[in-house]
């Protein structure tokens, strides 16, 4: 019978490579992030994508913890909120109350999967933002961004 | 057997959305027909929030868990009504997730509400395609060849796959199974590079079309089916080991338990249905090529529902792989022609990993007037409110993980 | 002391005379309670015998004070000047003459029990406190029956007293105290057994559950703490004196530690503001009642580790009563107190007394409930850790059965601390410091009431703090020493060789420190604090989503759902749960058979009919003729 873990190791599932973010971003704090990089995820009326997406993120493919990247089940112990979807109307306020609860310093990312065809929409009210990105970005991509949220581009291996 | 799917409400009258052995249908409705149906009056009123009536009583409170949460990643409440440990009433607010979707598609051409389909909810994204195209295809008389009809089965199955991966994955994770919940997880995502393999989206979307299909091209193809048999043989591994694990079947067994008649009554279609003993015949339209076995189990709880889409995981990935491996040899018919029909009314059903979802399209000049979404998220909501009575907090991500179903799909 | 001893009796019974004017009353009440202080405090180190009034031939009324009754009257007046100064306050809400007489009268009838050197003297003592207790519950609520539960335990305590000083009597001629050790084991179980009564231990406790939610606070306080301390003083006067039984003593520690078990557990599932302290009455009665027991058990056994074990044995037995006899006190003072501010009856309602009714009650609330949880450095987790130290010493007993017992005994009263903490959480976390949800209180005269629930915030911190000095004024300096760096006598220690140690001081030093670095620190450096809404899913929580006090100790009540008897009441729209005290199962059954008999009795015998009492009179009168001139 195999042992799972064992298994697991041995078949070496962690990839090993450069993330690329889909839009530039500034590091955060470097000080502060780069070994420990804490994501709170909010839906405000994704289609769903995106949310899958984060799952795929926690495949041992990806291996975020590898570079201190953990999603927590509080705003309270977030550095990163990572807001999903274009936010529907009923939203918003949820959207402010987890914004408020969020402690300093933190920064906000939101992931738009609006169809193309519509306008961009509006996110300059929110604080720290630190990216917007239209469409629904690979696990990679998501990654690529939260490594160069974390740290300096030298740091990311 | 008869299911119906949806009520449509025209200008000419009521129409009930039935199926019967896969088979789409539009009937007009009269008092008769209405009784036969248990499920009407639920889906005559497509409420945004279900069971909403409190319960009172000495220590009785409301345990509101949503709209932001971290144990379901979507917006969505339940108002769980408690005296303690045991959930009296769960009631279900699907409002925070309404984006109106039904109603962005009107006044618009099929061609551009296609993606607006594919975004009610992109883990069904193929499903929300292949129902949208078939209705608009049923209402505009537009023919299909044989190789577009396959493609789309496969990528229905493929569809299948990983979002059957995902609920088993979601299960072992609340079981604490950490390392069966992290080989599912990477399963997941290999299944996802398959569907990007073959169609160039992880989700499958921008793929279908309204009478054709994006066809893959051979690399992608022997890619494919190398992924998918890597993917059946760890997951048969896995799966075989994880029923030696008895503290994990233990979560799972008699949590949300519905009965026969109870899903009859809220119209379940799917793994839900078919976990109770329940033979539907979605797998066995003649859209297949050759039709996939029906799985069935007995109980009905939250571990006849994963078994059942184990072995329809096992059984899709066969399908795809068998049918892959023949696909060059679907004859490629000269384009039909397109009988260049404008308007019309029509309906049409594919098979989602969840259930029967179902479209009511009726276009006048080119233009969607009316739409209507049938989703099996939205009876599913009403079957996992009344699968969490009398269960414990504990059990709650085994019993609404097990259905399936995403308020992104039940919302609008 | 005898001019003390008059003056106080004189302040009460003056007291009771004055109940027109409950407030006049109450201030002698608080008079005659300063006044037996300074009787305690005068006799604390002298011996005094009081008075001697001859009855029959053999039979002497005899008062005098030794130190154990200057102990237990110190107790007694604390708590009775703290009451008498809280109820001049409480009056104003209750006016009822028979709660001051009866206050008043109780207390005289307690301060004669402490000071009786002998059984027939104690037992008048006993009676009147009892009558008067009950006259002081008698005009609450709707339901008299309540109160006459009371009474009957009341009295089985008596009757058993009764016999047992008779039983004495037929051994030593006397029921004076100085030939206690004449009695026999008859003696000693039947006295022990009517004090174990009043001690509420269970499953003789089952009186509390209707009539404590009913009653006035001042006389739940005084139901609890000073009488149950009468209880106390009882055994420790007797058992040490009678001839030593180990059975009946391992009887009775296995009896205590039952008892705290159950207490505890029940106050896990009550919901009514007054019921939950009342079980922790039954729980730290239970606890003291080990003590005694283990020091029973130790007393005269030969070897320095047992004569060691034993003074700590009755050192926790003293330092549990005191704990118990101040914190219950404040407890129900402070309870009493947002429960007439907020016209309530159960925890749910009570919410939020630190912001609806006032700091001083929500503070007192919670230091009381900490004592009772065992939380240092305060004087309840001195008592209660005393007691485990004495049981964890269980191996040093010679006896196999012994050790197996204490073991038991030691497993529940770990169990009993365990669920009272449970229970005092919900008491602490929904009364004292829960959400208000805008509840207004009523506005009701509190000044005195503040002041006495500060003072006793004062004995139960202080108290904590100052074991040593509590122990060397109590009189076991022998129990202090220093170790580790710690100097004496700040640490006590629980055995010879040391065993283990209890410093609530030292506890007290670190923990003031720990606590006042970082919070300098935290002010120092001025970091700008963000206040936000708690965090509950995204949007504010409505008034029907808050977590009802029912739900917090719901898990328990599903676990033990045979212990409890727990069933659920449903329909559509609508369920409860409702739990049983199983051990009231045979009062009620006894309470069904007696109204059975009353009714039974009212229907044939006291009909109504003028023609069966003229009946009555005639065969009385037949049988009276009869019996003279038989007799003559």
């Amino acid at each position: 019978m195999k042992w799972w873990p064992l298994y697991g190791v041995r078949k070496k599932l962690t990839e090993w490579k450069t993330y690329t973010s889909p839009v530039i971003v500034q590091p955060m704090d470097s000080r502060l992030f780069k070994r420990s990089l804490f994501i709170y995820i909010i839906d405000t009326g994704s289609s769903n994508a995106l949310n899958f997406e984060i799952i795929a993120l926690e495949a041992p493919q990806y291996n975020t913890h590898r570079f201190g990247i953990y999603f927590t089940d509080s705003p309270r112990h977030a550095d990163v909120l990572l807001v999903l979807g274009r936010p529907v109307e009923q939203m918003l306020d949820p959207l402010h109350e987890t914004i408020s609860q969020l402690p300093n310093p933190f920064g906000i990312v939101v992931l738009d999967d609006a169809p193309d065809d519509l306008p961009p929409a509006d996110y300059s009210s929110l604080p720290n933002l630190m990216a917007v990105i239209r469409g629904v970005p690979s696990p990679s991509e998501i990654l690529g961004l939260l490594l160069d949220l974390s740290r300096p581009k030298k740091l990311q291996k | 057997m008869k299911i119906l799917i949806g009520v449509i409400e025209t200008p000419g009258g009521e129409m009930l959305f039935t199926m019967d052995n896969g088979v789409a249908s539009l009937l007009p409705t009269n008092n008769d027909i209405q009784q036969s149906y248990p499920n009407y009056h639920l889906l005559k009123n497509h409420s945004l929030k279900i069971q909403n009536a409190p319960i009172s009583g000495t220590g009785v409170f409301c345990f509101r868990y949503g709209p932001v949460m971290a144990g379901v990643k979507e917006a969505g409440s339940f108002n769980l009504y408690t005296y303690g440990e045991k959930i009296l009433r769960a009631s279900v607010d699907l409002s925070w997730k309404h984006r109106k979707i039904e109603t962005a598609m009107i006044n618009k051409k099929p061609d551009e509400a296609i993606i607006l389909a594919e975004r009610v909810c992109s883990n069904f994204a193929m499903a929300h395609s292949v129902a949208f195209c078939r209705a608009t295809e049923n209402a505009l008389k537009i023919p299909l060849d044989i190789e577009t009809k396959n493609w789309r089965i496969i990528l229905l199955e493929a569809e299948r796959v990983y979002n059957h991966l995902n609920v088993i994955y979601k299960l072992a994770g609340a079981a604490a199974q950490k390392v069966l919940a992290a080989h599912l997880c990477s399963l997941f995502e290999e299944a996802l590079r398959m569907n990007e393999c073959l169609t160039g989206s992880r989700y499958l979307m921008n793929t279908n079309m309204i009478g054709k299909i994006k066809i893959p091209q051979l690399a992608q193809i022997e890619k494919a089916i190398a992924g998918y048999q890597q993917i059946l043989a760890t997951f048969e591994q896995l799966y075989r080991h994880s029923l030696n694990n008895s503290n994990y079947l233990d979560r799972l067994h008699i949590s949300g338990t519905l009965t026969q008649k109870q899903v009859e009554g809220f119209g379940l279609t799917g793994p839900s249905l078919r976990a109770c003993g329940i033979q539907d015949d979605l797998n066995g339209t003649a859209e297949h090529l050759i039709g996939l076995p029906v799985v069935t189990q007995n109980e009905g709880d939250a571990l006849a529902r994963m078994e059942t889409r184990a072995e329809e995981i096992v059984n899709s990935c066969d399908y795809i792989i068998n049918h892959l491996k023949v696909s060059d040899t679907w004859k490629q018919e000269p384009e039909k022609n397109k009988t260049g029909h404008i308007s019309g009314e029509g309906c049409g059903i594919a098979n989602s990993a969840s259930g029967a979802l179902g479209y009511y399209i009726h276009i006048e000049k080119d233009i969607i007037r009316r739409v209507k979404i049938c989703t099996p998220s939205y009876v599913g909501m009403h079957a996992v409110s009344e699968a969490l009575k009398d269960m414990v907090f504990t059990d709650f991500p085994f019993v609404f993980d097990s259905f399936g179903i995403y308020f992104s799909d039940a919302a609008l | 002391m005898i001019l003390l001893f008059w003056v106080t009796l004189l302040l009460f019974i003056i007291g009771a005379l004055c109940s027109l004017k409950p407030k006049l009353s109450y201030l002698f009440g608080f008079a005659g309670s300063l006044c037996a202080l300074c009787l305690a405090i005068c006799g604390f180190n002298h011996s005094e015998n009081i008075l001697n009034y001859p009855l029959t031939s053999g039979m002497l009324l005899s008062i005098g004070i030794d130190h154990l009754s200057a102990l237990f009257l110190l107790l007694l007046s604390v708590a009775g000047i703290m009451l008498a100064l809280y109820s001049v306050d409480y009056s104003k809400l209750y006016p009822q003459r028979t709660l001051s007489i009866g206050f008043n009268i109780s207390f005289a009838g307690m301060l004669i029990i402490l000071l009786a050197q002998d059984g027939f003297t104690l037992l008048i003592g006993w009676e009147t406190m009892t009558i008067f207790a009950f006259l002081m519950m008698l005009p609450s609520g709707r339901h008299f029956e309540h109160s006459y539960k009371f009474m009957a335990f009341g009295e089985i305590s008596t009757v058993l007293l009764l016999l047992g000083f008779a039983v004495l009597y037929e051994n030593a001629g006397t029921v004076a105290f100085s030939e206690l050790s004449k009695g026999s084991v008859l003696f000693l179980v039947l006295v022990s057994l009517g004090f174990i009564i009043k001690m509420d231990i269970a499953p003789f406790h089952g009186w509390m559950r209707g009539i404590y939610g009913e009653i006035p606070d001042n006389t739940a306080a005084i139901l609890s703490a000073p009488v149950t301390l009468m209880g106390v003083y009882g055994l420790e006067r007797i058992i040490p004196a009678a001839p030593k039984n180990d059975p009946w003593n391992l009887i009775i520690i296995i009896l205590g530690a039952f008892s705290a078990f159950w207490g505890g557990l029940q106050a896990v599932a009550a919901n009514k503001v007054k019921l939950l302290p009342a079980y922790s009455t039954v729980e730290n009665n239970g606890m003291i009642l080990t003590a005694v027991g283990l020091y029973a058990l130790s007393v005269k056994l030969q070897s320095d580790q047992m004569k060691y074990l034993s003074v700590f044995a009755q050192a926790a037995s003293i330092i549990l009563a005191l704990s118990h006899t101040f914190a219950k006190t404040l407890m129900f003072m402070s309870v009493g107190h947002a429960k007439e501010a907020y016209q309530v009856q159960t925890i749910d309602q009570a919410r939020g007394v630190w912001s609806g009714v006032g700091k001083i009650p929500a503070i007192g609330i919670v230091i009381a409930a900490l004592s009772f949880s065992a939380f240092p450095p305060l004087i309840g987790y001195s008592g209660e850790w005393m007691l485990l130290e004495t049981l964890f010493q269980s191996y040093r007993f010679p006896q196999g059965i012994t050790q197996f017992l204490a073991a038991i005994a030691g497993v529940l009263t770990a169990l009993a601390i365990g669920l009272i903490g449970f229970a005092m959480i919900k008491l602490i976390g929904y009364t004292a410091l829960g959400f208000d949800h805008g509840r207004k209180s009523v506005p009701i005269p509190k000044k005195l009431m503040n002041f006495t629930q500060v003072i006793l915030q004062f004995l139960l911190v202080a108290g904590g703090i100052g074991l040593p000095a509590i122990i060397m004024l109590i009189g076991y300096p022998q129990l202090l020493t220093g170790l580790l760096g710690i100097p004496a006598p700040f640490v006590l220690a629980s055995g010879k060789p040391i065993f283990g140690v209890i410093s609530p001081t030292f506890i007290a030093i670190i923990m003031f420190f720990l606590l006042a670095i970082p919070f300098f620190l935290f002010q120092s450096r001025k970091k700008k604090v963000r206040k936000v809404n708690s965090w509950n899913g995204g949007i504010p929580l409505k008034e029907e989503e808050y977590f009802s006090a029912q739900a917090y100790s719901q898990i328990l009540e599903h676990i033990l759902r045979n212990v409890y008897r727990t069933r659920e009441v449903k329909s559509e729209t609508h369920r409860r749960l409702e739990v049983e005290d199983i051990l009231t199962a045979p009062m009620q059954f006894l309470t069904r058979i007696v109204q059975k008999i009353g009714e039974g009795e009212a229907l044939v015998i006291m009909n109504g009919k003028i023609s069966a009492y003229v009946t009555y009179i005639l065969v009385l009168f037949v049988l009276t003729f009869i019996i003279g001139v038989a007799f003559s």
